[in-house]
């Protein structure tokens, strides 16, 4: 394989844009009508996804060990879609038609020959992944929402027994799909360790235009089956304990992982200190304070702030949650764990690194808490 | 003109420019492509008529024919994909207008009961310097019987003033429930209704 071929070529085709991921979903439909049901009406955002995992793929191609592990996420990743291994062979040959088609008299036989190996290469590190997690979980899990709460005028909160029961990390995450829109799937944290009744609770904001959280925060969420696909995400408590108390800061529903931290920490022997800040615009966004501040009444360790940022009349701490976290102590000590909204989490992050913590005290998630 | 403190060129509008120059470029591109295609058809279209074979199965070759059909496709899903962004665009100025028009009733809400309160405590202010100022304290059984209507008055008082307050922030929510039913119903008519023009072939 000549890397430098494929990239340059690579460089060429994507000159076409939106036209390349355009052709090659419609050549994959006409040929395999079947494949179409795996997708969402609107194909845009999917369309994205291609081009990224292809300038990934192509950039990455010599550096076999770091693409292999990306390539084996997606595989495990794609289980949940119901891709199956023959859907591998369909789209192999859709994307070499659509090279073919946009690299015009450049297609040369050595250059399909390499778009060839890459393909294979790309198809087995997937297949083989997926297999391999075959054995260890299913592709999804039905989630029922046995309960349905309005806590304040944008914020819901669902319970949902899935089946079979599910193994995570408190602080991680799912990709939840709702029967009402389906083959769109969006992450959601458990806002609780796991249970013995294997219950999970999610807290779900409402996004201006979202179309997802637009379904789960209506009453008529209640006792639907919601698909779920497997545990991810690296915002868990650090294993071994470091020892060090903790600082919890968390914006909106960016409190659902943190709390199910504060929950596991509740169950350890010896509990280190916790400080959690909740911070929202107004007072009514702070939806879970009193459930927090019972939790604080119980436990002598954990000490509860709460904080808005729109409301001046409010009677505790006002102001941005990073500012409210920088005037309430040194921190420097601490392992600091924080989500929430984008911008807020990166903003705090920023603070906390200038106060003096290392890298491997602030705990974040890699993704954003605000997709619709 | 840059910022004060920064030099170099005003970032958006320059990038915004660029955006305009890459999707031409783009287009161009395409167009490019497409006409190339269009020459290599109409070449072998002219080789198969001086061959003596029949120029016009070339018009609909099998390869221009799938080509065709991708292209019949794409246009067909851009288009899908156009409806669904102008409906979620749509959906999110009502949801944003919702909570501006939520957040002007509660601040509306608030300042009228702000106000109410604050009245309700001057009056009790007043009831109470005027009773210091009573000189002696009511001796006779006709001043305990003024005093005692007076107390039944300002108690009357409070509770009236206790009960708008109730009646007016219950009204409030009964309204904002409402508005609430309404436009769920409204989303429920507007799905509804989709579900019915997809039935009568719009």
């Amino acid at each position: 394989m000549d890397v430098v071929r494929l990239r340059e070529s690579f460089a060429h085709v994507a000159m076409h844009g939106d036209e390349l991921p355009l052709f090659f979903y419609s050549d994959l439909f006409i040929k395999h009508p079947e494949v179409r049901e795996l997708f969402p009406v609107s194909m845009a955002a999917q369309r994205g996804h291609l081009v990224d995992a292809l300038v990934k793929i192509v950039s990455q191609v010599d550096r076999v060990d770091e693409l292999t592990a990306f390539l084996q996420g997606l595989g495990r990743d794609h289980r949940k879609f119901a891709a199956v291994a023959e859907h591998y062979d369909a789209v192999g040959a859709s994307l070499l038609a659509t090279l073919e088609h946009f690299s015009g008299p450049d297609w040369t036989p050595e250059l399909a020959a390499d778009w060839t190996s890459a393909y294979e290469l790309v198809a087995s590190v997937m297949t083989t992944a997926a297999r391999a997690d075959e054995q260890l979980r299913p592709p999804w899990w039905r989630g029922t929402v046995v309960a349905y709460e309005r806590r304040a005028f944008d914020v819901s909160v669902l319970s949902v027994r899935p089946e079979p029961q599910m193994d995570y990390l408190p602080g991680q995450s799912v990709a939840i799909e709702s029967p009402s829109r389906p083959k769109l799937w969006r992450y959601y944290s458990m806002a609780n360790a796991p249970r013995r009744d294997g219950l999970l609770e999610f807290h779900i904001r409402l996004i201006d235009g979202g179309a997802v959280s637009m379904a789960l925060t209506s009453p008529a969420i209640a006792d639907t089956d919601l698909r779920l696909g497997p545990p991810v995400g690296a915002l868990t408590l650090s294993q071994p304990v470091s020892g060090r108390d903790l600082l919890l800061v968390a914006g909106s529903t960016g409190l659902a992982p943190l709390k199910a931290i504060l929950d596991q920490v509740t169950a350890l022997p010896q509990p280190p200190g916790v400080d959690l800040f909740f911070g929202a615009r107004t007072a009514d966004g702070l939806y879970d304070l009193d459930s927090l501040e019972k939790m604080a009444a119980q436990y002598p360790w954990l000490t509860i702030t709460p904080a808005v940022s729109a409301d001046s009349q409010f009677a505790g701490e006002t102001g941005s949650l990073p500012d409210v976290v920088a005037r309430r102590g040194d921190w420097s000590a601490r392992d600091a764990y924080l989500a929430g909204p984008t911008e807020m989490v990166q903003e705090a992050v920023a603070r906390l690194a200038s106060a003096g913590l290392a890298q491997d005290q602030i705990h974040i998630e890699d993704f954003g808490w605000s997709e619709p | 003109m840059s910022r004060l403190g920064r030099r170099g060129y005003e970032e958006e509008p320059v990038h915004g420019f660029l955006r305009v120059v890459h999707a031409e470029f783009v287009r161009l591109v395409n167009e490019r492509a497409s006409l190339w295609q269009e020459v290599q058809r109409l070449r072998r279209r002219i080789i198969a008529g001086e061959a003596g074979g029949d120029p016009r199965a070339v018009l609909f070759g099998k390869e221009d024919a799938h080509v065709h059909a991708v292209r019949i496709l794409s246009t067909a899903q851009v288009t899908a994909d156009r409806y669904v962004a102008d409906a979620q665009a749509y959906s999110s100025r009502v949801t944003e207008e919702a909570r501006l028009r939520r957040d002007d009733i509660m601040r509306e809400a608030r300042q009228h009961s702000d106000m109410l309160l604050e009245d309700a405590h001057a009056k009790a202010r007043e009831a109470a310097v005027s009773a210091l100022n009573v000189t002696a304290p009511p001796q006779t059984a006709r001043e305990r019987q003024a005093a005692q209507a007076e107390l039944a008055y300002l108690r009357t008082y409070s509770d009236v003033y206790r009960a708008h307050l109730r009646a007016y922030t219950e009204g409030v929510l009964r309204g904002i429930d409402e508005w609430e039913r309404k436009e769920a119903a409204s989303v429920q008519d507007a799905a509804q209704g989709n579900a019915n023009r997809r039935s009568i072939g719009y």
